[in-house]
């Protein structure tokens, strides 16, 4: 075999291998990222669940475990940060994706009407956003209102966002949905029960939230429960 | 992964096959060929050695001249096997003054003719010795006194028409000087490795020699597209001989130090390059008589070209909606948050995309050829800045002169020298 033609093949092959395990790597390490997903996600059911149950047990006293409720909101922070960004390189379509953003959207839910609840029993008025986005490309503004609701949640430790991807296709989301009476109109709001729809700027965004809420945010933040 | 649209989906051929072609030049390096070329030791008998005679075509040259006319007669060669010739191409500074000084040395002769380019003044050295062996030295280079020991017993094989040299940067300045010394370090690698399959395509001005024999037979330099040197190794490869590469005989070189003046000397090696493989040499492309240089390395080369347009592109488009789509977000947002590092570093986030992996293990390959090529040539000097300034700039300064090249020759424009 003439030289040139052995080495073009030793070329391809050492190519082709090393792009192979590129694909490997890459496909390795984003099956990782979806497996630490599953285990934060085990973790939050399990926190759910204990505070479900904490929450019947401590009927008598329930104000006593509302610091629980505000962990785990952290938690769904930190857990809807790195959801997205798996969507963001395996793609809105990846089934996995779609099924952890499942469990992420009724983990929202159960962890919303659980501090409704104790904001109910304890008589506290904990500012709550509900946050309707769509990555399917019809939503031009949804990017700038996460990242001004990034913000506000950064500034104002005690609001609490919870984001809901408006097309996922989940029952318990979709009778959320209506019965909030949020419409098809994204990016969506719901502010102290009142929605709201599209993002122009920050300001803008500030203003939906009932007079002296946000700053009130903070002074509830430092003694929960009250 | 991917989605199918994705305009990344553009650059996975190119970075393949800059893979590929690295890792063949790898392998070619570490084939027999390759190994007998670095095994060949440097002329010792005096008298078996050939007569040369290095002709040096100048044109306002008058900075560099003396240096380089006192590198060649200080050459460990000979004096009497040895000549050279200094060709005053009608400079209009004081090139004619410097050269003055050597008109009395025994080895040095001095011709001064009107201008008409560089392949006239060579010509005009050629035509003044009967030297068996025709080297050429540009008048802005300077040479190893052992160079030319080095390169003489290349001439060994009858086949071989010519010889080039291992090019280096002279004494880098500045950060773009040292980017360029990267780059022809990586050159030695590169040129000893394709002349081991004889797939050169240019015989560079600085310190290329010639049997004279085959100079006369082909009929000497031409214009070339301002490309004389390439012209000629590409006529010399169509008319069967082989073009050789002593990978030892340093050369080192002025290189431009700013890059408008860079861009300027590329876009002509570029664009001579195109005019000459697709105008007159266009039927050593894919020919398999041609062996590499027809079916691997004038392919790959026009790839290139096109590949590094395209990623540049890619690139820039890529950075562009990122840096607008991250402007637009932080519209409104208080600068003491949307400047601020958010989060902390978290392996989950680490942004391994096919292509950047890819892309990162192309550089590897690159600076891995670059420092092969300091070490199999045993070019003196620290190529530590040359190797980050090659990975941080070449790739954003490149396409540019590729580009104004390829924009020039589709729109038939010619430009000056300078």
């Amino acid at each position: 075999m003439p030289l040139v033609t052995r080495n073009v093949l030793i070329a391809l092959l050492v190519t082709a291998a090393l792009v192979g395990t590129v694909a490997y790597a890459v496909d390795y390490l984003n099956r990782a990222r979806v497996a630490e997903l599953s285990a934060i996600e085990d973790q939050i059911s399990i926190d759910t669940l204990s505070l479900d149950t904490q929450f019947s047990l401590l009927e008598a006293a329930p104000c006593d475990s509302a610091a629980s409720s505000t962990a785990l909101t952290g938690e769904l922070a930190d857990l809807g940060g790195r959801l997205a960004y798996a969507e963001s390189q395996l793609g809105s379509d990846n089934a996995q994706v779609v099924r952890l953003k499942q469990q992420y959207s009724l983990l929202e839910i159960r962890d919303y009407l659980i501090t409704k609840q104790l904001a109910a029993a304890c008589g506290t008025k904990p500012v709550i956003v509900l946050y309707f986005y769509s990555n399917a490309g019809d939503c031009g503004d949804c990017d700038k209102a996460g990242y001004a609701l990034s913000y506000l949640r950064s500034t104002y430790p005690s609001l609490r966002v919870y984001s809901f991807d408006y097309r996922l296709a989940l029952g318990a989301l979709q009778t959320f949905i209506t019965l909030n009476k949020v419409k098809d109109a994204l990016p969506a709001f719901v502010i102290d029960g009142k929605a709201s729809y599209g993002f122009t700027s920050l300001a803008a965004l500030e203003e939906r939230f009932p007079k002296g809420a946000l700053t009130g945010a903070v002074t509830t933040s430092t003694t929960p429960g009250l | 992964m991917l989605s199918a649209m994705s305009p990344e989906a553009l650059a996975y051929p190119f970075l393949f096959l800059a893979i590929f072609f690295e890792s063949f030049l790898i392998v070619t390096l570490l084939s027999a060929p390759a190994r007998g070329a670095r095994a060949r030791r440097p002329a010792s008998s005096d008298a078996a050695l050939p007569a040369v005679a290095v002709v040096v075509p100048c044109w306002n040259e008058e900075r560099t001249i003396a240096g380089t006319v006192e590198s060649l007669v200080a050459l460990d060669y000979p004096k009497e096997k040895l000549s050279v010739i200094l060709v005053d191409d009608g400079s209009t500074d004081g090139t004619a003054a410097a050269m003055s000084r050597f008109e009395g040395h025994p080895q040095v002769s001095v011709i001064h003719k009107e201008n008409g380019g560089k392949h006239t003044a060579l010509n005009a050295g050629i035509a003044a010795t009967n030297a068996d062996i025709v080297g050429c030295l540009d008048a802005d280079s300077f040479v190893e006194p052992d160079a030319l020991r080095e390169l003489v017993p290349c001439f060994a094989e009858p086949r071989v028409a010519a010889v080039t040299a291992a090019m280096s940067v002279h004494r880098p300045a500045n950060l773009l000087q040292h980017m360029q010394n990267a780059e022809y370090t990586f050159g030695i690698a590169f040129r000893h490795a394709v002349a081991s399959v004889n797939g050169l395509y240019v015989t560079p001005g600085p310190f290329s020699f010639y049997r004279r024999a085959v100079l006369e037979e082909l009929g000497g330099f031409r214009h070339g597209y301002q490309t004389e040197d390439m012209e000629m190794a590409l006529r010399i490869q169509r008319a069967g001989y082989g073009i050789e590469n002593a990978p030892r005989a340093r050369v080192y070189t002025k290189a431009p130090s700013t890059i408008p003046q860079l861009i300027r000397q590329r876009a002509r090696w570029t664009s001579g390059f195109l005019r000459n493989v697709l105008g007159e040499y266009r039927g050593l492309i894919g020919a398999r008589r041609h062996g590499a240089l027809g079916v691997l390395i004038l392919p790959l080369a026009l790839a290139a070209i096109a590949g590094s347009v395209l990623l540049f592109f890619f690139m820039l488009f890529t950075l562009m909606r990122g840096v607008l789509a991250a402007i637009e977000m932080r519209a409104g947002i208080p600068l003491s948050y949307a400047l601020a590092p958010h989060g902390s570093f978290d392996w989950f986030y680490f942004p391994a995309s096919g292509y950047l992996v890819l892309g990162a293990a192309a550089v590897l390959a690159s600076l891995s050829l670059i420092i092969l090529g300091k070490r199999l040539s045993k070019t003196p000097g620290n190529l530590a800045v040359g190797l980050v300034s090659y990975t941080f700039l070449y790739g954003f300064i490149a396409p540019l002169w590729l580009l104004r090249a390829t924009v020039d020759v589709a729109l038939g424009k010619r430009r000056g020298w300078r």
